[in-house]
């Protein structure tokens, strides 16, 4: 027998502590235990067993069960309590009547029971038995814990990707009456992600995105992704630019694995129609609330990330389109949400929801979401999205041409640039020349308002003068779809001609005068019958130039409509 | 067993059961892993998938992307239509060959 002191000195024996009132059977025990090769301490009753009791020193323990002071029942009752989730074998010593005890030995946390008078190999035998359980159940205990430590991590990650996140996409994110939303809690970053803004030309840009894999490395990659698409919206590019863009970043930065499904969409109020490229995210609604019809927006494109954008051959899709219309846009966390029975809520689901008889489709959804889901409650990964097109003037913010700010030195100077048929296949040169011209002049804060005086005049020119489009088409819905068609198929088999635009800048009065003259090589035509349009305000294409003559102070056509000249003047602060 | 690989003349038919998700990740990536030189197509056989998920669709670009991204090196066969219809959403008949 040792003491408490000598044990704790040597580690590799098994530690075993015998509690028991009476002297020769600590003895003996004792001894049987010693010849076995433990290292033994013994206590006299349950009060001096708790006393002596150090759960690091202790590998099993032997407890009487009827002791003065405290029995063993009531000493069990209180190591187990000490020892919490901690498992260290007890094994009552049982002889004479103890045997109605044992019920409630194992109640209080007993493990096994050796007979008096002892027989070594039993004694033997059980108490290795017993020490396999403790040491399995403490590698348990261990794994346990370091799954909860690597959860907590995990966890940890994830807050930070959803931080990460919503810093990135809250720069540069513009709040939109248009746009309704309903998506994760940012705690549990999913790898969806949602993007906003207006172009200068007060178009909205729209980027529904799913990453493949989620919490950190999806919220990097949205980084890039977000930066593309608020930088390029800023400049006035186009979804189709955006988009390109995009995938050629992604492409670069992803492994192969990887790759982002998305949609863009872009609401134009001017011309009444909505684009959308659609790359990999299950089917979209376009669901017109008053006559109930619903059509599939279908995703045609690869997702991002994985081609070269050369490759990639982006279908753009147009739909004419009405303030009662509203695009329903959804990851796949929706229509594979199950209910009990491990059924689907599909795109039934959804579908189910989009009738003219119920006015607030969006809350229909998520409600018969809830309701499909059950008890199980919301999943995490649910992204809605609903963009309204609804042309209100009060949703938009409106073109503002804020001349209050403004001190600037106004300076003499002419730039022009011909864009040859070649070129206008390829690119829309309208941002990046409004941004030279910003840079020459500083006309900032006019930025939005050149911006969309040189699109609607450029666009003009192409449509109706190299490619001699005719506008009328866009009055019917079918038509709209045919326009955009037919101005990709004449674009892309355009031979000759070309457009170019001219830009001088003069000083004038308090501050100056910028015209903007646009010329094209195309057949011209009667300016007379587009001016009866526009001051009917019947067509599409009309709208566009009567914005242009409320934003400049004039706009003349001449060599039978070849040529536009705007002229924009502004003051600096008196 | 989940995934199962079989070789005959220089064809690789790759058998899926069950749901292709990111559960069977390793096993995937073991069978992509003993794609050598020796073969020429693969076959992903979805007979038996029930299910298809992003990180799947992954898979199968790792895979292309193992056949050297040959367009039709790697078919995608025998898929039921809800599977299928994960393929198309994805519009992966642009990168491998369905039937």
């Amino acid at each position: 027998m040792s003491d408490l002191t000598s044990s704790a000195s040597s580690n590799n024996q098994t530690k075993a502590l015998i509690v028991d009132d009476s002297l020769s059977q600590r003895l003996l025990l004792s001894h049987m235990l010693e010849q076995l090769n433990y290292e033994v301490t013994a206590a006299k009753d349950g009060k001096e067993a708790l006393g002596l009791f150090d759960p690091e020193q202790t590998d099993v323990i032997f407890m009487d069960i009827e002791m003065p002071v405290m029995n063993g029942i009531e000493a069990t009752r209180l190591i187990r309590q000490r020892l919490m989730d901690r498992f260290i074998p007890i094994v009552f010593v049982t002889g004479g009547d103890s045997d109605k005890y044992l019920d409630e030995c194992i109640e209080v946390g007993g493990d096994d029971f050796i007979k008096k008078p002892f027989n070594a190999s039993i004694l033997s035998a059980k108490t290795r038995s017993l020490l396999r359980i403790k040491k399995l159940y403490n590698k348990l205990i261990t794994q346990k814990k370091e799954i909860e430590e690597f959860k907590a991590l995990e966890d940890k990650e994830h807050e930070t990707a959803a931080t990460v996140y919503e810093n990135i996409v809250s720069t540069g994110y513009m709040d939109s009456p248009n746009l309704h939303a309903s998506l994760s809690p940012m705690a549990k970053f999913n790898g969806d992600i949602l993007l906003c803004a207006y172009t200068p030309a007060d178009k909205l840009n729209v980027l529904l995105g799913d990453f493949t894999g989620h919490g950190i490395i999806a919220s990097l990659a949205s980084a890039p992704a977000a930066e593309i698409f608020y930088g390029m919206t800023a400049k006035g590019f186009g979804i189709r630019e955006i988009t390109e863009e995009i995938n050629f970043k992604l492409k670069k930065l992803l492994p192969v694995d990887m790759f982002l499904a998305a949609t863009l969409a872009c609401l134009d109020r001017e011309s009444h129609s909505l684009s959308t490229i659609t790359c990999g995210l299950p089917d979209h609604y376009l669901f017109c609330k008053e006559t109930a019809t619903i059509s599939t927006v279908a995703s045609n494109n690869l997702p991002l990330g994985i081609i070269s954008s050369a490759d990639l051959n982006l279908t753009e899709e147009h739909h004419s389109v009405s303030s009662s219309q509203r695009l329903i846009m959804f990851t796949d966390g929706i229509i594979e949400a199950e209910n009990h029975q491990g059924d689907a809520f599909g795109f039934d689901g959804v579908k189910g929801c989009l009738n003219a008889e119920k006015p607030h489709c969006f809350d229909d959804i998520l409600k018969a979401l809830a309701k499909h889901q059950g008890k199980q409650g919301q999943q995490d990964d649910i992204t809605l999205v609903k963009l309204t097109c609804d042309f209100n003037p009060d949703k938009w913010q409106l073109y503002s041409t804020n001349k209050t700010h403004v001190r600037m030195e106004p300076s003499n100077w002419k730039t022009s640039a011909t864009m040859d048929y070649n070129t206008l296949k390829r690119l829309n040169p309208v941002p990046a020349l409004v941004n030279s011209l910003m840079e020459i002049q500083g006309l900032t804060p006019f930025r939005e308002s050149i911006f969309l005086v040189v699109t609607e005049l450029f666009v003009n020119s192409l449509d109706h003068g190299l490619l001699r489009l005719d506008s009328s088409l866009k009055s019917s819905t079918d038509g709209f779809a045919k326009f955009f068609e037919l101005k990709q198929e004449r674009l892309d088999s355009l031979s000759e001609g070309n457009i170019k635009l001219i830009f001088s800048h003069s000083p004038h009065k308090n501050g100056g005068i910028l015209t903007i003259r646009i010329q094209d090589t195309g057949q011209g035509f009667d300016e007379q019958s587009v001016k009866s349009a526009t001051l009917n305000n019947t067509t599409f294409s009309g709208r566009g130039i009567e914005l242009v003559r409320q934003i400049c102070d004039s706009l003349d056509y001449s060599d039978d409509g070849r040529q536009a000249t705007a002229t924009f003047s502004w003051q600096n602060d008196t | 067993m989940s995934i199962s690989s079989q070789l005959s003349n220089n064809t690789l038919t790759i058998s899926i059961s069950g749901r292709f998700d990111f559960s069977i990740h390793r096993e995937f990536r073991a069978a992509i892993d003993a794609v050598d030189g020796q073969v020429q197509h693969v076959n992903v056989d979805m007979r038996t998938t029930e299910y298809l998920d992003s990180s799947a669709l992954g898979m199968l670009l790792l895979l292309k992307s193992k056949m050297n991204d040959r367009k039709d090196a790697v078919s995608l066969i025998n898929a039921k239509p809800d599977v299928k219809k994960i393929l198309e959403i994805a519009n992966f008949s642009q990168l491998f060959t369905l039937n």
